[in-house]
């Protein structure tokens, strides 16, 4: 906030000087705020009206007629591709943000306990942020050397371990090789997590540390009674970036369907636009859910 | 008695914490390697011949090096067009984030106007709306408009420089954060002392502000510029294949590397393998690894400065 300005917004015998900065402030902003109604707030409601309708495209423009719910009649009971990718992107964003928010926190402590090589590191970390798109994941996925015909758990049958899951359980071997093969593909959306956590993490007063310490606390206890609880609301900030950073990839199936639904200009755009609310509905919902969960507990904690 | 107890203690928790520290270390090395793994693979892949791809043996290192991937993958996706493009295309519209975010931020950073805590509720929402809910009507606004104006918007990067111009490009909210937090430190005095030599809010703003945060400018137009080059969807829907990006082309790489191979090259070593695919990957990548070798710290920092970490 600016501080000077808020002081002196609370003169109210200053009329003038509050005009002047809902004025120019407007002024500045104004870029902005028409961009927003007009690429994001109007998009918005436009899908959502779409979603009822039938688009079909003529020559001089779109030609919209109400369809009720019969697109999403469509989408749930007759599409037989939109339910499935849509399970399988909560599949996939749950245990992903999971993984990635603890992740990004452990090694973000970690780093932020030594001082040699520091900075590489960070750099390392940081580096997929800068080379990461839609289509050099794709690449990256999809060259799979033995072109996924193999069960994927064979071809670590060189590692002892494996081979002991495997004989045990099939399933089990393959879901765990396939974690630890995607494993550099989540590890590369920590990029932005790891810096925010480690700037939280240099925040904390080094006196509070001092003072547990004093307390005869150990290191664990520090951990759990001083630093998570103080890196609370960071770990919120993560959770959202990291939901609405991961849809924005090809890795997400529901991505791919709207596309293709969206480039069948003639006819397509209304149940794209069903996919597109739906899909939205449920990554909003789930950044909701976050929210409330993070925001409860730090209600309770100031009522105890 | 004592004294020599607690010595020994002392060292003994020494030792504990150098083991420790070692440990935290090799954790965080091996961490790296995963991270790198990937790019690695795309190197030694490119400069693998023919034969050592299909030659088990080899790993990692390439037992006879050759740069005919890179030509091979280079060539199928029309590298100089693409290459140009793809900067001239991102530098716009870096350009034009850049300024906005900066109107943007320095309003929020220096007025008290009505409603600021809507809008900037608003800024949060911008970044968390999914994409896909917002392209079918900014796509049927678009056709809309090239009926009525008769001259083609889709497939021009007029669409997108209207929308990065007007604050709506990959990322913008990011981007206003990163100002609004670098004018919140700059002091207010600056501005009114400018302002007692009759300067006004706009000069101001490029007098004043825009020319202290040069730093700053330089760290927005490069995470515009970076994010803008990998942005894929947007571009996909409204410019479709009528620039030639880098990223797009290598989304198609395997249908454009298919008629290539058809075209009279139809040797077997020109089957679609991963090394070509790797060594288009590794390509269309490398301008911004050069990048981010000169600048990486600058981007660090950025994030750093959003200010979303607290205050």
């Amino acid at each position: 906030m600016g501080k000077q300005g808020k002081v002196r917004g609370k003169k109210r015998k200053i009329t003038s000087f509050q005009k002047r900065q809902n004025k120019y402030g407007y002024l500045f902003m104004l870029p902005w705020i028409i961009g927003f109604g007009l690429f994001t707030a109007f998009p918005f409601g436009a899908t959502i009206f779409l979603s009822f309708t039938k688009v079909r495209q003529t020559v001089l423009g779109f030609d919209i007629t109400w369809n009720g719910l019969g697109n999403y009649i469509m989408t749930f009971f007759e599409n037989v591709e939109f339910t499935p990718a849509l399970l399988s992107y909560l599949s996939m964003i749950i245990p992903y943000t999971f993984i990635i928010v603890i992740l990004s926190f452990i090694l973000a402590y970690l780093l932020n306990k030594i001082t040699f090589l520091k900075g590489v590191l960070r750099t390392i970390y940081f580096l997929p942020v800068i080379i990461m798109s839609g289509p050099v994941m794709y690449q990256l996925l999809s060259s799979d050397p033995t072109g996924g015909e193999m069960d994927p758990a064979v071809k670590y049958f060189d590692i002892f371990i494996v081979q002991i899951i495997y004989a045990y359980s099939r399933r089990l071997a393959i879901t765990l090789v396939d974690i630890f093969v995607q494993l550099s593909i989540i590890l590369w959306f920590t990029g932005i997590p790891i810096i925010l956590y480690i700037n939280g993490l240099q925040k904390i007063n080094p006196n509070l540390y001092e003072a547990a310490q004093i307390d005869s606390a150990n290191a664990w206890q520090i951990l759990w009674k001083i630093t998570i609880p103080i890196i609370k609301p960071i770990v919120l900030v993560v959770t959202i970036f990291t939901i609405s950073n991961i849809g924005t990839f090809s890795i997400n199936p529901v991505y791919d369907l709207i596309r293709t639904a969206t480039e069948n200009t003639n006819g397509g755009l209304g149940i794209a636009s069903t996919f597109a609310w739906i899909y939205s509905l449920v990554v909003l919902l789930l950044i909701g859910l976050v929210y409330l969960l993070f925001r409860n507990r730090e209600k309770e904690r100031r009522h105890n | 008695m004592t004294k020599k107890w607690k010595l020994k203690r002392l060292l003994r928790i020494k030792k504990l914490h150098t083991f420790l520290r070692l440990c935290i270390y090799f954790v965080l090395i091996c961490v790296s390697f995963i991270y790198l793994e990937p790019i690695l693979k795309m190197i030694s892949m490119a400069f693998m011949s023919y034969k050592d791809v299909i030659d088990p043996s080899v790993e990692w290192l390439p037992k006879s090096p050759s740069v005919q991937n890179l030509v091979v993958a280079g060539t199928v996706l029309d590298l100089k067009k693409t290459l140009v493009n793809s900067i001239w295309f991102s530098g716009l519209l870096a350009v034009a984030q850049t300024i906005v975010s900066g109107l943007t931020g320095f309003a929020l950073s220096r007025y008290s106007f009505k409603f600021k805590g809507v809008w900037f509720i608003m800024i949060i929402m911008a970044f968390i709306i999914p994409l896909p809910l917002l392209m079918i009507p900014r796509l049927m606004m678009f056709i809309s408009f090239q009926n009525v104006l008769g001259f083609n918007l889709i497939g021009t990067p007029i669409p997108q420089i209207l929308m990065a111009l007007l604050g709506q490009g990959v990322n913008s909210t990011i981007l206003i954060l990163i100002f609004y937090n670098f004018f919140n430190l700059i002091p207010y005095t600056l501005d009114e002392a400018a302002m007692i030599d009759g300067a006004s809010p706009l000069q101001v703003f490029i007098q004043i502000a825009m020319k202290i945060s040069g730093s700053t400018v330089l760290v927005v137009f490069l995470f515009s510029f970076v994010w803008n080059w990998n942005e894929t969807y947007v571009t996909g829907t409204l410019v479709r294949n009528s620039i030639q990006l880098l990223p797009a082309k290598l989304n198609l790489f395997d249908s454009a590397f298919a008629t290539y191979a058809a075209a009279g090259r139809g040797a077997a070593q020109f089957r679609i393998n991963e090394a070509y695919k790797l060594s288009a990957t590794l390509i269309s990548i490398t301008p911004l690894l050069i990048l981010y070798a000169f600048v990486q710290r600058r981007f660090i920092q950025g994030i750093e400065n959003t200010g979303i970490t607290g205050e």
